[in-house]
């Protein structure tokens, strides 16, 4: 089933029963929800929609979103190679822009985190494990913060690009270590993956590519200790030359294979990525995904699940990790992207996906409108008006929030300068205060409708 | 106080034990039924044969189900139903795994997942060679005190050992290096030789362990003081320790028998200390963790490894671990401090780190099936052993906890930290408030027994008083260290909780047994006991081979 022609018949079928409902207020049952046999109607309901149509939605959303985080990849893919194949400013230029937008919807599918979804849950053989997080494809896919001492050269500035234990390091770095890892390809890449059970030691995912392509964020003056200022990192195209001789590592000149590893490195993450990406929207794809079956027929504790997404994203990773915990450290190395400074994105890309769950709304990269039964639309047939219109305006508010820091951002301002004493830190708290409200919100709506997080997690015991 | 509340609790048992204090309780009818006994909860003993239900829980509701490499890093399914409480731990967790840029000048480790590996316990170096990376050297002599040039721990790197870019060995310490007060180096370079001994049992089975010896080289500061000890300790895993601190201190005070009066060759003092936050300094309380229970609360004992371990300064204790002697460590600390005054970590951070590291999840028991209520035979049987052995004498299976009170830094919230006052004190943590739960700890110190001896030679051995190639060498026998902390003396040590036991080795394959290590198996672990615990062990040794591997299997499935 196509998603156009199915929210093409949802939206038709919306716009009648609105239709209908603005005829009669429905009172007497006699325009009721299910005519004039049925219960009364609810006054100045708009849409009628039921649990599991909202549940549908989410998962034929979450497929779009993932399918679009899974294209961008290969479009990120295509660039990175054409960039290593011919290393010109222009191609370097482009390679970036590939992972800039390959972000856009990556950001968007993070709402359905935390929620015992493919995403945390999907085991290395193929089955969906019960537990909470850490099997799952989301470290090889989106870990952050890096130790990214381990992938290649680091200027020493601090000590927040090397493994939790130094016993952790490996000599020199990938790249650089061509005794011990003479080959650069996924099966290299994947057992240093957390070595030695190392979670900074980061070899694969979209921040092992942002460093390749942008190196250690040093501020204008290289030094890592001046003035934090509106620049990323700033890895000079050399380090990717095809030129021989002309190959460096930063300000070092480096021997020719050095950068040829590097490309290699670069185009291989790309295609870790990719494989990781497609095994999870293979889950979430209509009908023949076993997350997706599970979850359509979930009733109740997938309404749980969406909700739970929304509420721990919105408070835990986004409001606290990683928007809070650079705010009180002001620490440029915990900022989410913090190579390419585009956090800002990632804060409003996980903010959108949380009103995306809510509005049953996503627009796809090219421009497709995904819509359909919404939480909004189930609390105003709940008769639970007031909460519905609360938070809508919480998350719009959020919103608003995310998108002054998104500008300042983009007029010059990034999230790491904006995180340091004294400068723009409200709008940051702003953001925060935003989300911690949009949070209660979620929880009243937990509440009003009568599910609970808690039951979600109720079959574990009997995993022992 | 400390004796008071001895006394309290002993009268407390008395009342427990006949019920007939008419003081205190009005006989309803003159039964001749004898109260039943209670134990230091004022429950019912555990018993031998029968297992209760709520033992495959033993952390109570913070026991999680996860048995794979992940088993010690988890959250409880309370906290993850609070977004809120959600949000503290994932914070928490994030400081926890990463290193603060306040760290050193000299230190041990950058971040606190850089000793308790994935949540677990450390590792033994693998060679003379290798640095200590996840386990440290205490320094004292038998009488508690310091050492006067390098306090009461080897901080065996400089921070520039954690610069990016620069290899650990850039922080190593140089013999005399920093004598002249201009370079801040690590202070001393610590490592152990193993030696294998062998042993059997009384069936003939033959068994090797391994003995350690001590040894320090490369001092960047000159000689220790003349009678200094050292005591290598491995970091523990850091789950459960927040329920460990909800024990109700009468509880835990009601298990002392100093002078064995019951007659089971286990005495067990409570190691009383000073807590910070107390309002009168000279009242201690029970300590409870670190190995020779230091510290009385998880906060405490947090703001300690950040210290001693990180230095990482807080405002709980807003030094460097520089001595007033160390002028080559105290420049580069006053170099450190890149806001002035400041300690190098906020309240708000200590809190979310303490309150993540109180609610770090138990472990639910393996070898029990929840659908039948049925536990396998072998740890069935394994457990009896072990309390026929009176392993439990010293392993105290349950205990119950009382409320778990917020933090003494304040409320948390994403903004900031409110402050307790007399009214509006922090919110206790439910989800480790009132539980029953199973450490297989008394918290108490214990005699280990053993003896410690140290000698200065060279590599190969020979005796020598001073130079470069004159090492300090430390062999024990036994548990002993020689080390004395606050109460513990040089032999003593607290009983650690044995819950995760099973797992240790899954969280972290490289991972062994013991304060330091040593014991590369649980078996060899029980071997190693001595002292207050000897007759436990040789009621082990003279199990059969397969109620040993029975009692062994009760310990896995912990």
């Amino acid at each position: 089933m196509k998603f156009s022609s199915f929210s093409k018949v949802s939206a038709a079928l919306l716009v009648a029963l609105s239709l209908t409902a603005c005829v009669e207020d429905g009172d007497d049952g006699v325009a009721g929800v299910a005519g004039a046999n049925g219960v009364a109607g609810t006054s100045g309901v708009s849409t009628f929609v039921t649990r599991d149509d909202v549940i549908k939605t989410n998962a034929n959303i979450a497929y779009a979103a993932y399918s679009d985080a899974l294209i961008s990849a290969q479009d990120l893919k295509v660039a990175l190679e054409l960039f290593t194949a011919t290393p010109t400013q222009a191609n370097f230029d482009l390679a970036k822009k590939a992972w800039l937008d390959s972000r856009e919807p990556y950001g968007q599918t993070e709402v359905y985190r935390f929620r015992q979804g493919p995403i945390d849950e999907l085991k290395a053989d193929g089955t969906l494990g019960t537990d909470d997080a850490g099997e799952g494809p989301e470290g090889l896919i989106n870990a952050w913060p890096l130790g990214e001492a381990i992938i290649d050269y680091v200027e020493p500035v601090d000590g927040l690009s090397g493994p939790e234990t130094p016993a952790n390091a490996i000599t020199d770095n990938i790249i650089a270590n061509t005794a011990d890892y003479p080959t650069i390809d996924a099966t290299t890449l994947e057992n240093l993956f957390e070595h030695g059970e190392d979670g900074r030691n980061v070899t694969t995912g979209y921040h092992a590519i942002e460093f390749l392509l942008w190196g250690q964020d040093l501020n204008q003056d290289l030094s890592g200790a001046g003035t934090r200022d509106n620049t990323a990192g700033q890895r000079p195209v050399t380090d990717y030359s095809s030129t021989v001789g002309a190959c460096t590592s930063g300000s070092n000149a480096a021997t020719d294979d050095i950068c040829q590893r590097r490309g290699q490195y670069l185009v291989t993450t790309a295609e870790l990525l990719i494989e990781q990406l497609k095994r999870v929207t293979e889950q979430w794809e209509p009908g023949s995904g076993d997350h997706y079956q599970n979850f359509v027929a979930g009733g109740d504790v997938s309404l749980a699940k969406i909700l739970e997404g929304m509420g721990r994203l919105s408070f835990g990773e986004l409001a606290g990790e990683r928007i809070n915990i650079a705010l009180i450290e002001n620490s440029q190395e915990d900022e989410h992207s913090c190579f390419s400074d585009n956090t800002h994105r990632d804060i409003f890309l996980n903010a959108k996906g949380v009103q995306n769950s809510f509005n049953a709304k996503y627009v796809r990269i090219d421009g497709e409108v995904i819509e359909g039964a919404s939480l909004y639309d189930l609390l105003v047939v709940e008769e639970q008006h007031e909460l519905a219109n609360k938070l809508r305006g919480s998350l719009e508010a959020t919103m608003s929030a995310a998108a002054v820091i998104d500008t300042k951002a983009k007029t010059g301002m990034p999230f790491d300068v904006l995180i340091q004493e004294g400068i723009n830190q409200p709008n940051i708290k702003a953001v925060i205060n935003a989300l911690v409200t949009q949070t209660d919100d979620i929880e009243a709506v937990i509440t009003a409708l009568g599910v609970t997080t808690n039951d979600l997690r109720d079959d574990t015991e009997q995993e022992i | 106080m400390y004796k008071s509340a001895i006394t309290l609790a002993l009268s407390l048992l008395i009342i427990g034990c006949n019920g007939s204090d008419p003081a205190v309780i009005e006989p309803v009818e003159p039964t001749p039924t004898p109260q039943p006994i209670l134990d230091h909860s004022g429950l019912a003993p555990i018993a031998i044969d029968v297992i209760d239900k709520s033992e495959y829980l033993s952390g109570g509701d913070s026991t999680v189900f996860v048995k794979n490499e992940n088993a010690f890093s988890r959250k409880p399914e309370a906290i993850i139903a609070d977004f809120q409480l959600d949000g503290f731990f994932t914070q928490g967790d994030h400081l926890f795994r990463t290193p603060d840029d306040g760290i050193g000048p000299i230190l041990s480790t950058g971040s606190c997942q850089g000793c308790h590996l994935n949540d677990g316990r450390g590792v033994v170096p693998q060679s003379p060679t290798t640095p200590m990376t996840s386990m440290l050297v205490k320094l004292a002599n038998g009488k508690g005190e310091a050492d006067p040039m390098y306090g009461d721990q080897i901080q065996p790197f400089s921070v520039d050992g954690f610069i990016s870019g620069n290899t650990l060995a850039d922080g190593f310490s140089i013999h005399d290096g920093s004598v002249s007060g201009v370079e801040s180096l690590g202070e001393a370079f610590p490592y152990v030789e193993f030696e294998i001994i062998t042993g059997s049992y009384p069936d003939g089975t033959r068994y090797e362990l391994r003995k350690p010896t001590y040894k320090i080289r490369d001092l960047s500061y000159g000689e220790f003081m003349a009678d200094v000890r050292f005591s290598a300790r491995i970091a523990p895993q850091a789950f459960g320790v927040g329920l460990l601190g909800a024990i109700p201190e009468k509880n835990l005070l009601a298990l002392v028998d100093v002078d064995d009066s019951n007659g089971d060759g286990i005495s067990g003092r409570a190691s009383m200390v000073k807590d910070v936050f107390a309002d009168d300094s000279a009242d201690k309380v029970i300590g409870r963790f670190a190995y020779k229970a230091q510290n009385p609360t998880v906060l405490q004992q947090v703001a300690g490894a950040y210290l001693g371990d990180m230095g990482v300064s807080t405002s709980v204790f807003s030094n460097e671990p520089c001595t007033e002697q160390q002028t080559a460590c105290l420049l580069a600390a006053e170099s450190e401090n890149k806001t002035a005054k400041e300690p190098d970590l906020s309240d708000l951070s200590l809190a979310l780190v303490e309150f993540y590291n109180r609610v770090l999840a138990v472990p639910a028991r393996r070898g029990y099936d929840d659908a039948s209520d049925t536990w396998t035979e072998e740890v069935t049987a394994g457990r009896k052993l072990f309390i026929e052995a009176n392993c439990s004498g010293c392993h105290t299976p349950r205990h119950i906890t009382g409320d778990a009170k917020g933090s003494e830094l304040g409320e948390l919230s994403l903004g900031g930290l409110t402050a307790n006052t007399e009214e509006n004190y922090a919110m206790s943590i439910a989800v480790l408030s009132n539980q029953t739960i199973y450490p297989y700890t008394d918290l108490l110190l214990h005699d280990m027994g053993g003896t410690c001896a140290l000698t200065r030679e060279t590599e190969t051995g020979l005796s020598c008083t001073t130079g470069a190639e004159c090492l300090y060498v430390q062999r024990c026998e036994g548990l002993a260290d020689g080390v004395a902390q606050g109460d513990a003396s040089g032999t003593e040590w607290k009983t650690p909780a044995l819950w995760g036991l099973g797992l240790v080795q899954t969280v972290n394959k490289d991972s062994s047994f013991l304060h330091d290590g040593r014991a590369r198996t649980i078996e060899e672990a029980v071997l190693w006991h001595g002292g207050e615990a000897k007759d436990s062990k040789d009621t082990f040794m003279h199990y059969s081979k397969a109620e040993r591997e029975q009692l062994l299997a009760f310990l896995k499935s912990l």
